[in-house]
């Protein structure tokens, strides 16, 4: 008997990996949850791709309705794309962590060893590789059903521009999630209500230059306003209506994506004390 | 059906208004839920006067004919709140009270009925879709110059084209809510749906020519499509240009009339056809940690 309790001794375990190694495992970890969980639901993948490019229809037949230029349909297809960036940033990753708290999971996460950030950054990368599949969807309708035609731009700018466009904005999305750690349904409403305020914001249906000096304002916040024109200048070159040379735009969404990246380490390590302290962690319902 | 029991149909109504008001409002204060409500209305709002702008900056859109038009499509954009808030509203309160509160379960078991717990919940929708619709007209006139001209408003045929738009509103409400009874997790999908396939049909800030031919179709058979056409004609004093001016202004009521009428029956039996089909399959409170 007492051979068989000094076996069970030594039941504080050390896990098998640490530092970077852990970060890695519980990175790609998350990231699989992400990958699998919206596979699962067929109507989510409903929601997440054909959605969010219903509204840029509307807003392309607009832009026909009212005789714009060819081109304006393209920004506003661009725009469409984006959105749907947006929309899981906003969903999956910023009110991620309420949904979590609601479900009651919410303290498996900081009872785990590995770093929060690590789950976020996860996050991040699962939600942006299926978001990228269900972005072409928008693409397609572009081609497809409104014969969207582009002149022939650099693929491998693109791509560049859109990985800094994504760090950028994912980084936000990790910042977002630490501060609706702290909140119950005023996550959920705050989630609806970002969503067309920053679409307007970000000129992500028409040129930012439109918005004038409040655009110049929005793109020193908001990484999707840069982004989203960056973007287009790639892709349609004067006809976007840049509001930035390109160059200068890259360089800001570099500095967006660090900014980003440390804000969120340091309010989720803030935020996770507070929410503890004030008892808010496991709170559901509220 | 007597006196006594119209009256305790309203108390309950309005027992069921102000709890719905409660669960709307009270996680903010007054004047952040303010923002709250008005912010998703004004920034649709400002997207399409960015876009008319823009367009006019490049040469487009020139002229009183297309800034006729553009009214329009903002005024209908505006009264599209109704849908938003009332017609996806009702389905969301079914999904928050069984999903998110848990609470479904006790509505039922109560005395109140469940018909007119979303009657009653309606009230507090249409009263924040009326501030949306208000707002958002506000601001296109003072801030953004939509305007129209008050000596062309015709008051009586606006009055009862509102009137029908509104009962519309309510009826396929209650037919969204019924079906969310019988969905559980893609409730939640089919809402988000059917507001966004609502701004695409019913040629909110287009005209319905522009669609498919077979879409077409479905839009006029759609109340919000000639709604939305009564408005544009009775309140900014122009109709949408294309296949629509083919009717007189009698046509257009009687046609918002008649589809109105048939939705509302449709909706009726829909509703309860979905309830009973909720309690067969056991979804009144079956939660899926969506």
């Amino acid at each position: 008997m007492s051979g068989s309790l000094a076996a069970l001794a030594p039941i504080e375990r050390r896990p098998r990996h640490t530092g970077a190694r852990l970060f890695v495992q519980a990175l790609l970890a998350r990231s699989y949850v992400r990958l699998v969980g919206s596979l699962r639901e067929p109507t989510w993948m409903i929601s997440d791709a054909v959605f969010p490019n219903l509204g840029m229809c509307g807003f392309v037949l607009l832009y026909r309705a009212l005789g714009a230029p060819r081109s304006y349909e393209a920004l506003a297809l661009i725009g469409g794309v984006l959105t749907t960036y947006w929309i899981n940033v906003l969903w999956g990753m910023g009110a991620q962590l309420y949904f979590e708290k609601m479900q009651g999971q919410l303290q498996l996460y900081f009872a785990a060893p590995c770093s929060r950030l690590a789950i976020l950054s996860g996050m991040a990368l699962g939600g942006l590789v299926i978001t990228v599949l269900r972005s072409l969807v928008g693409v397609a309708i572009g081609v497809w059903v409104f014969h969207i035609q582009v002149a022939p731009f650099s693929p491998w700018v693109l791509v560049g521009v859109f990985v800094l466009t994504m760090v950028a904005l994912y980084a936000l999305g990790m910042t977002l999630s630490s501060l609706f750690l702290l909140y119950g349904r005023e996550a959920w409403h705050t989630a609806n209500a970002l969503q067309e305020p920053v679409y307007f914001l970000s000129g992500l249906y028409f040129p930012v230059r439109t918005l004038g000096a409040l655009g110049a304002v929005a793109a020193g916040i908001l990484p999707l306003t840069l982004g989203t024109d960056a973007l287009r200048q790639v892709v349609l070159g004067p006809a976007a209506h840049g509001l930035l040379p390109l160059g200068k735009e890259c360089l800001a969404l570099a500095g967006f994506g660090a900014l980003f990246l440390v804000l969120a380490s340091r309010s989720m390590a803030y935020l996770e004390a507070l929410a503890k302290r004030e008892g808010r962690l496991t709170q559901r319902w509220q | 059906m007597t006196l006594a029991s119209v009256r305790g149909s309203l108390a309950r109504a309005r027992t069921a208004a102000w709890l719905g008001w409660q669960v709307e409002g009270n996680w903010a204060d007054p004047v952040l839920f303010a923002i709250y409500v008005l912010a998703r209305p004004l920034a649709t709002a400002l997207i399409l006067a960015a876009m008319y702008g823009a367009v006019r900056a490049h040469g487009g859109a020139a002229g009183p004919v297309a800034a006729a038009a553009f009214t329009g499509f903002f005024v209908a954009n505006a009264f599209h709140n109704y849908a938003n808030q009332v017609l996806v509203g009702l389905g969301w309160a079914v999904f928050d009270e069984r999903e998110q509160y848990e609470t479904l379960k006790y509505v039922y078991a109560s005395p109140v009925g469940m018909f007119t717990y979303l009657a009653g919940r309606s009230l507090v929708k249409y009263a924040l879709a009326t501030v949306s619709v208000l707002a958002t007209l506000l601001v296109g006139w003072f801030l953004l110059g939509v305007r129209w001209d008050w000596a062309h408003v015709q008051w009586l045929p606006l009055s009862v084209a509102t009137a029908a738009g509104l009962a519309a509103t309510l009826f396929l409400g209650f037919l969204l809510a019924g079906w969310s009874l019988v969905l559980a997790r893609a409730a939640m999908v089919a809402l988000e749906g059917v507001s966004l396939a609502s701004y695409l049909l019913c040629g909110v800030i287009f005209p319905i020519d522009l669609l498919p031919s077979p879409v077409r179709w479905i839009a006029l058979g759609l109340p919000f499509t000639w709604w939305y056409e009564a408005l544009r004609r009775f309140l900014a004093g122009h109709g949408t240009l294309g296949m629509m001016q083919r009717f007189t202004d009698a046509q257009v009521l009687q046609w918002l009339g008649l589809t109105t009428v048939v939705f509302a029956v449709l909706a009726r039996w829909g509703y309860f056809a979905f309830e009973r089909e909720a309690r067969r399959l056991g979804r009144l409170d079956q939660t899926t940690l969506f």
